[in-house]
């Protein structure tokens, strides 16, 4: 580990971004937030790339803070954390430019919560202080209820409760078995703790049973995801949430779960972790199938998107719980996919329902011949989405199941099913609101500009990395 | 034993008394004249607040014969609840205005009141505990029904006066049957005592138990909670809020010393000491389970904060909880107090200042669509809200982080997790009124909220502290460290 010191910029750029919002005029609020999430995106990329993540090396900065309590601020950006990262980088760039009822309506406080909420994921996938990555795990929320109460549709109030209570139950949990991982290094050491090096020590003593704790952290981690049967959250959610915060919501804060399993849980409870193997890897194989299952029979297209979601990151977590490093090195690079192809997904969703602004969901159909180019780019997300070879997806989900077939064959057998179903829905998907009659023609215009060029650039990734994944993997090998 | 240098001792009481007496006399000249009243209130109080930092520095001495504590926690506790007091006279003139109840008397009874809470927090002596109790409790019997038109505030006043009256004759008992076991009623004294008795315990446990439910009365932990709600509701705001900090305050404080009346170290001792652990856990549950549960049933505001204060002893029990076996956690307490306090000052202040035409108080509805009417007050209303919840950076985080730890220190492992999952509850309770306020429009019925200068100035100090304290708590939590409850 090479101590650094620029790594709190990764900090700081976002939380000056939140603070400055609120002097700059609402009319180039956008402007705005593009220019800070781009300078964001390039430090990372800067940073990221001065760093030598080979043989578990990677860049640490301390700094005090809350000493008396056992907490430091510890960042450390290492082979698993620095694709996160970049990710949030890159998404939160995307993000930002997209156009649309927050820029119009209380426009600073969307860019001051967007920032806030960047400050918060960054300082999770950086902190290997447990309490401080609580602290972030939590201040995530803040942004996100409010932007989905604020800039959602119709029943937004009763689903972000649901989604924070949820949440709140599943992390108030994860602190106590915080406060008792430390309690118990208090009691070896002498020495009150709450850093993750220390407290990896304990599960190699064998006479601390540590499977309580074991359980709270799953449980935060698996509302999270979401994991099949805690997922009950997330429809309502994303359905309601205005587009940037569902993009978030499933690009990055489902990675924050993710991220959460392999940073914290594998090196504070291998032992328990093995314990439960079997079961934690039927439920992420029967998440993938049942996701899919409901996507199929739902009508409703940002619905559809977001079961899809939760059917993928099953896939994931397959590679998570496959315990062995390629597993976790694979389940990484689906999580990057997964967090592109989603965004890709519903940045162009929301293209759509502007240009149908009136017309029900359920209702939208025939619209290729109306924006084909917009649907060409859907059509390449799509087939990025149901893992066509030759997308990042395929490289991800083809890693995760060849990993994880020596584990367990019939669990990656039941979520290859789950690949079947997944072009099932995502055609159908495509099928229902590309083609058919067309009801209504309005007259606006296909996509074009800032809209096309990310989107161009994204789908653009998600093919490259397709054809050249050794690149990514090169870095991520060596967790 | 009297000198000067005593004197000098006594500050901060001197200079309460001199301020009783001159607000006394300020009121006996016209009744509707206030403001001098308020301005020697307001001087008082800084006084106090600067003289008991002074002694802060005189570390622990006894005054008065031994009936009288100078230590540092008696110091710091007093700064605070003037301080906390002084937020109060400064920010609750406009809401005392609107309810015509802005008479000098107000303050009079006011500083009476701190002057009691002041000599609770120091006494060493379960007599002058019980002469300050009274001396606190009987000007906050006649603030309670100060609205005296209104029924609610009358029915309020009887209620707290009769159970606080009943509740001085069992403390009072209970000093008899400790007095009958230990020969004395100095605490010092019967920590000595406890330290070289080998007897029966008997007589001193049922006079030990009395004087405890006397005190888990006061401080409304459940099932000793029942008068909280309706005296919550029917008090003025700015009395209620006095309650909320002040007196819960003193009333914990004395409570801690209370539970640490006998030197549990001593081998006939440490069996009591398990079933007092038993009974701070049903107690800690009761409060903690009862009071999250229901608050989330509440519509009326000031009933939602008063089992929100049950629910907060739940927490500050299992602080207390963790302390009888691990001293050096009592920071936690001190700290949870300190936090705790703030955010009520803050809520009661907020709530102070709004006008509905509901005459039932601020329902949770009133605040619909806050948002979009006062941004202002919505802002800081949640921020208010967000701390009681414990929410990361907001100063409810840590208040909560210390308690948990102390308890989980002492291997209460099952508690704090009980507690946590309260946590989500209440959760629940303070998220819903921030619901209505960010994600509703507002209607016609809604509640405005029109704060003077000097309230909003206090406001967003409190909300200031709020956030800074859950970013940079160390200074707090130095401070409160150095707090240790001298036998």
């Amino acid at each position: 580990m090479e101590n650094n010191q620029e790594l709190t910029a990764l900090l700081i750029l976002p939380l000056l971004g939140s603070l400055l919002s609120w002097f700059i005029p609402k009319a180039s609020q956008r402007l705005y937030a593009l220019l800070v999430s781009f300078l964001q995106l390039a430090t990372g990329i800067y940073i990221a790339s001065h760093a030598n993540f080979t043989k578990g090396g990677g860049l640490e900065q301390t700094l005090p803070w809350l000493s008396d309590l056992g907490i430091q601020l510890q960042l450390r950006l290492d082979s698993t954390s620095v694709w996160f990262v970049l990710l949030s980088g890159f998404v939160s760039f995307v993000v930002l430019g997209l156009k649309g009822s927050w820029y119009r309506k209380q426009a600073r406080l969307f860019t001051s919560l967007s920032f806030f909420l960047i400050f918060a994921m960054n300082t999770a996938f950086l902190s290997t202080n447990l309490i401080v990555f609580y602290l972030a795990y939590e201040a995530v929320f803040i942004p996100m209820i409010l932007m989905v109460g604020i800039w959602g549709t119709n029943a937004k109030a009763t689903s972000v409760f649901r989604f924070f209570l949820m949440s709140f139950f599943g992390s108030i949990l994860m602190l106590v078995s915080i406060f008792y991982l430390s309690y118990l290094s208090f009691l070896k050491t002498g020495n009150l703790s709450t850093n993750l090096d220390d407290l990896m020590k304990l599960s190699a003593d064998s006479n601390i049973s540590l499977s309580l704790c074991f359980v709270g952290f799953l449980l935060a981690f698996a509302i999270k995801v979401p994991l099949f049967p805690f997922h009950g959250w997330l429809k309502e959610v994303y359905v309601n949430a205005p587009t940037p915060a569902t993009i978030w919501m499933s690009s990055l804060l489902s990675k924050l779960g993710v991220f959460g399993f392999i940073r914290f849980i594998g090196p504070l409870f291998m032992p328990t972790f093995v314990e439960y193997q079997g079961v934690l890897l039927a439920l992420a194989a029967f998440s993938v199938i049942y996701a899919a299952f409901l996507a199929i029979q739902e009508k409703n297209p940002k619905s559809l998107l977001a079961y899809s979601s939760i059917s993928h990151l099953g896939f994931v977590m397959l590679g998570v719980f496959s315990l062995s490093d390629a597993g976790r090195t694979s389940a990484i690079v689906l999580s990057v996919s997964h967090g592109l192809t989603s965004a890709v997904l519903f940045y162009l969703y929301d293209l759509i329902e502007v240009r149908k602004e009136g017309i029900s969901m359920d209702r939208y159909s025939g619209m290729a011949r109306q924006y084909p180019i917009l649907f060409v780019c859907l059509f390449i997300g799509v087939l990025a989405s149901l893992s066509l070879p030759g997308t990042f997806n395929f490289v991800g989900e083809f890693l995760v199941m060849l990993h994880a077939y020596p584990v367990s064959a019939l669990c990656t057998i039941l979520s290859g099913i789950g690949v079947i179903l997944g072009s099932v829905y995502m055609l159908k998907f495509y099928q229902r609101i590309g083609f058919g009659k067309s009801e209504e023609m309005t007259s606006t215009a296909d996509i074009h500009g800032f809209d096309l060029i990310v989107v161009m650039v994204i789908l653009a990734i998600i093919i490259y990395f397709g054809f050249q994944p050794s690149i990514f993997l090169g870095g991520v090998d060596n967790v | 034993m009297f000198d000067l240098a005593n004197l000098a001792l006594l500050g901060p009481w001197l200079v309460l008394s001199l301020g009783i007496m001159a607000t006394m006399l300020v009121s006996s000249i016209r009744i509707e004249t206030r403001l001098p009243a308020k301005i020697v209130t307001i001087i008082t109080l800084v006084l106090v607040m600067i003289t008991s930092i002074g002694l802060f520095s005189e570390g622990t001495k006894t005054v008065l014969n031994g009936y009288i504590e100078i230590s540092k926690l008696s110091c710091m506790t007093l700064f605070f609840m003037s301080g906390i007091s002084l937020m109060f006279v400064v920010g609750s003139g406009g809401y005392l205005n609107k309810e015509k109840i802005h008479i000098s008397d107000y303050y009079n009874l006011l500083l009476l009141m701190v002057f009691g809470a002041s000599i609770l927090v120091s006494a060493k002596d379960l007599f002058v505990m019980f002469i300050a109790l009274e001396v606190m409790s009987l000007p906050a019997y006649a603030l309670v029904g100060f609205r005296r038109n209104d029924s609610r505030s009358n029915e309020a006043a009887i209620k707290y006066f009769i159970l606080g009256g009943a509740l001085g004759a069992i403390f009072l008992m209970g000093t008899s049957f400790i007095f009958g076991a230990s020969g004395s009623t100095q605490l010092a004294q019967i920590f000595e005592w406890s330290k070289g008795y080998n007897g029966d315990l008997l007589l001193f446990v049922v006079g030990h138990l009395l004087v405890l439910f006397a005190f888990l009365f006061k401080v409304a932990a459940a099932p000793f909670h029942f008068w909280k709600p309706d005296v919550y509701e029917g008090a003025p705001v700015s009395v209620t809020g006095l309650m909320a900090t002040v007196i819960t305050t003193a009333a914990f404080v004395v409570l801690v010393r209370l539970f640490h009346l006998v030197d549990f170290q001593s081998t006939t001792f440490a069996p009591y000491l398990e079933s007092l652990k038993q009974l701070i856990r049903v107690v800690a549950v009761m409060s903690l389970v009862g009071g999250s549960t229901v608050l989330i049933l509440q519509k009326n505001l000031k009933r939602m904060l008063a089992y929100s204060s049950i629910n907060h002893t739940g927490y500050l029990l299992l602080g207390l909880l963790g302390t009888l076996s691990k001293p050096d956690q009592i920071y936690s307490i001190w700290f949870y107090l300190a936090g705790y306090s703030i955010i009520t000052c803050g809520l009661f202040l907020m709530l102070s200042q709004s006008t509905t035409t509901n005459d039932q108080g601020l329902e949770l509805v009133d605040l619909t669509g806050l948002m979009k009417k006062n941004p202002y007050f919505a802002t800081v209303l949640s921020i208010f809200f967000l701390s009681m919840v414990g929410m990361p950076f907001t100063v409810g985080f840590f208040t909560k982080y210390t308690v948990f730890m102390s308890s989980i220190s002492a291997g209460e492992v099952g508690f704090v997790v009980i507690a946590a999952i309260c946590a989500v509850i209440g959760a629940y309770g303070y998220l819903r009124p921030i619901a209505l306020m960010v994600m509703r429009d507002p209607d016609p019925s809604s509640a405005s909220f029109v704060g003077t200068k000097f309230n909003q100035a206090m406001i967003i100090i409190l909300a200031a502290l709020c956030i800074i304290l859950g970013i940079f708590p160390q200074a707090l939590i130095q401070l409160t460290k150095g707090l240790e409850l001298i036998p």
